[in-house]
């Protein structure tokens, strides 16, 4: 279906280079003005599309394009008047040095805060298709209501909240369930909290999810239902047997924006579990200006480098980032097909 | 004896309520609870004793008054000025990233070879737009700091240039110059909304471009007539978007944090929350409206 729909409006010209020319002789020199007009303009028209769209892809590449050479630059040499593209040695202290600093535990911190954004990105999908899905079909007087307050959950910044919630985690008793068994726990620093949240659809921008779900499951046609009704699914077997396998293109959207947004999250993670495995927070928590002197330090030290300037601190900085930013660029290799690929039915359309 | 029995409707609402259960728990829990609490505190001095027990004590309004008049922000600015500066920020922000996306994906929906991979690069910054990226993008070169892209432009050729044989006043010119400059923090942050505006541009039937097409509309109508109104409905959306992800990273969040944690002043930390919270939703309800006119007035 898709490729009947991409096909070009224009029949496509089977005509031979000779017949055209015959043709085009043919014509008077007033068409054949306007056919050179029309040549030149469709040129220019492209000319200026190609411009365009390279300048903003090397805008958006720029950044990352100007730090490869001084990450791999020795880090003597940063500041280097004479050295702009092409470092004059190269040299991955930078790295080796972020490596150790963002990670502790070496790769088992990355692959730790990959698991936790995978299990954080299955929890929200799971919990807001549903909720999504009973949003979008099945009819409650309140479910205008339902809408407002899940629109509510999206604007309100979540940064308002966050004193009340540090405190509410602190003293957690779960709506007083807890005080009858015993007594509240705190679940500040247990990454337990941050599951709890996605468990309880508070994920990050987990009420974006439930919206974007809801705006599909809205779009399947209601028969898919009555067939499955009659057939004799129930409402949970109708929904994981028949809406589930339906909604693979919204469920592929939000998994990948769930992912990268779990995994780049720094702060449900560095409030609430300040010193659980997270890539982000540790990243974002490390290389602040209070710790430029310690860090800056610690790499004269390790690597027997003689003098380190700001710039190597600038290094650090980005050698971190793209160490981050490497498992995400991976993925998005992958899975950017999908997301290009399925967008007209993904649910964002409403 | 009457059997009970329960309709099918019925039946259903009660199932598909299970599915809503864990939403609405948490709503009560992360989301009202919370919002309630911030309120109230914002109205009490908090002391927290030994144990960690926090004790209330009503003051009324002392906290607002005292956020607006004695309190100052970690960078020993008033309140006030930090809140007009993140407005006005986000209202010069908004429109500008707005059209970026719509541009980009307009750019990204046209035919050529190679679209894929402009498709891919014009995605990445839902990657790189992340707020931990970005801020440690910025280079602290020296004692200033400079934006990932800066001084690219301000020294080219073409802004030399303008600056010495174009009439243009020079206030504005530095405007412009800072924009450019500015474009990848822009782009950075439009990520998302130029997949919604292309999932847009995409719904669009083809027909529509035929029939626009066989009616001899020029490109400029088609795209006046067919495809703005086609996708207005998700201007609106993206709007909201746009103003929600610009507070999310907005640095009033910090300063309620340092209050309550650093400062040890929760109730004017939570005050801070609650204006916050009103200024947000003021400021949508505002652009929402603004927005809506003009749905409404293209449907005219």
């Amino acid at each position: 279906m898709q490729n009947e729909r991409r096909k070009p409006l224009k029949p496509v010209q089977t005509m031979s280079a000779a017949k055209k020319r015959a043709m085009h002789a043919r014509l008077s020199p007033d068409q054949k003005i306007y056919l050179a007009k029309r040549q030149v303009s469709g040129f220019s028209m492209n000319l200026i599309t190609f411009l365009l769209i390279a300048g903003l892809c090397f805008v958006i590449l720029y950044p990352f394009i100007r730090l490869v050479p001084s990450v791999l630059s020795n880090i003597e040499d940063l500041g280097n008047p004479n050295v702009i593209w092409i470092p004059e040695k190269f040299s991955t202290v930078s790295f080796q040095a972020a490596s150790r600093m963002i990670m502790p535990e070496g790769v088992m911190t990355m692959v730790k805060s990959i698991v936790y954004a995978l299990a954080v990105m299955v929890i929200q999908v799971f919990i807001s298709a549903m909720t999504g899905y009973t949003m979008a079909r099945v009819k409650y007087k309140w479910t205008g209501l339902l809408y407002v307050v899940v629109a509510l959950c999206f604007l309100v910044p979540r940064q308002s909240l966050l004193l009340a919630q540090y405190i509410y985690f602190n003293h957690f008793d779960a709506l007083g369930v807890m005080r009858i068994f015993g007594q509240e726990v705190n679940l500040i620093n247990k990454p337990v909290t941050l599951y709890l949240m996605a468990l309880l659809g508070f994920g990050v921008n987990q009420s974006l999810f439930v919206l974007i779900f809801s705006q599909f499951f809205k779009n399947i046609p209601k028969e898919l239902e009555e067939a499955a009704l009659i057939d004799g699914c129930g409402f949970y077997r109708t929904y994981f047997r028949i809406m589930v396998p339906n909604a693979i293109p919204a469920i592929a959207t939000v998994a990948i924006l769930a992912f990268v947004w779990n995994y780049g999250d720094t702060y449900y993670t560095r409030y609430f579990d300040p010193s659980g495995p997270y890539m982000a927070s540790k990243l974002a928590t490390t290389f602040i200006d209070a710790n430029k002197v310690t860090l800056l330090e610690r790499v004269r030290v390790w690597y027997n480098v003689p003098t380190t300037t700001d710039m190597a601190f600038d290094a650090l900085k980005q050698a971190g980032v793209l160490i981050f930013l490497a498992p995400l660029l991976v993925l998005y290799l992958f899975a950017q097909r999908w997301l290009v690929e399925n967008l007209e039915s993904s649910g964002l359309v409403g | 004896m009457k059997r009970f029995r329960i309709g099918y409707q019925t039946q259903r609402r009660l199932l598909g309520f299970t599915f809503l259960i864990p939403f609405l728990l948490g709503f009560l829990m992360f989301f009202a609870l919370p919002l309630v609490n911030t309120v109230i505190y914002s109205f009490n001095h908090i002391t927290v004793d030994d144990v960690g027990a926090m004790k209330l004590e009503p003051v009324g309004v002392q906290n607002y008054i005292d956020l607006f008049t004695t309190e100052v922000s970690t960078r020993s600015q008033q309140i006030l000025r930090v809140l007009v500066d993140e407005n006005s920020n986000m209202l010069v922000n908004l429109p500008l990233i707005t059209l970026l996306s719509l541009f980009l994906a307009l750019l990204a929906n046209r035919k050529f070879k190679g679209r894929a991979l402009v498709r891919m690069i014009f995605f990445l910054p839902i990657i790189l737009g992340l707020e931990v990226v970005t801020d440690m993008l910025t280079v602290t070169t020296g004692s200033d700091w400079v934006q990932a892209g800066g001084g690219l432009f301000s020294q080219s050729l073409v802004a030399r240039l303008l600056i010495r044989y174009t009439s243009i006043p020079n206030q504005y010119l530095r405007q412009l110059i800072a924009f450019v400059e500015d474009i990848f923090s822009i782009i950075s942050r439009s990520g998302v909304q130029t997949l919604v505006f292309l999932a847009a541009l995409q719904s669009i039937s083809p027909s529509m471009y035929e029939v626009a097409r066989i009616e001899g509309a020029t490109a400029y109508e088609t795209f006046w007539k067919v495809t703005i109104p086609s996708i207005l409905h998700i201007l609106l959306f993206v709007v909201v978007y746009t103003i929600v992800d610009l507070f999310l990273t907005s640095q009033i969040a910090a300063e309620a944090y340092s209050f309550a944690f650093e400062k040890n002043k929760i109730g004017i930390g939570s005050a801070l929350s609650v204006v916050y919270i009103f200024n947000v939703l003021i400021i949508l309800g505002l652009v929402l409206l603004i927005t809506r006119k003009a749905v409404a007035n293209n449907a005219k």
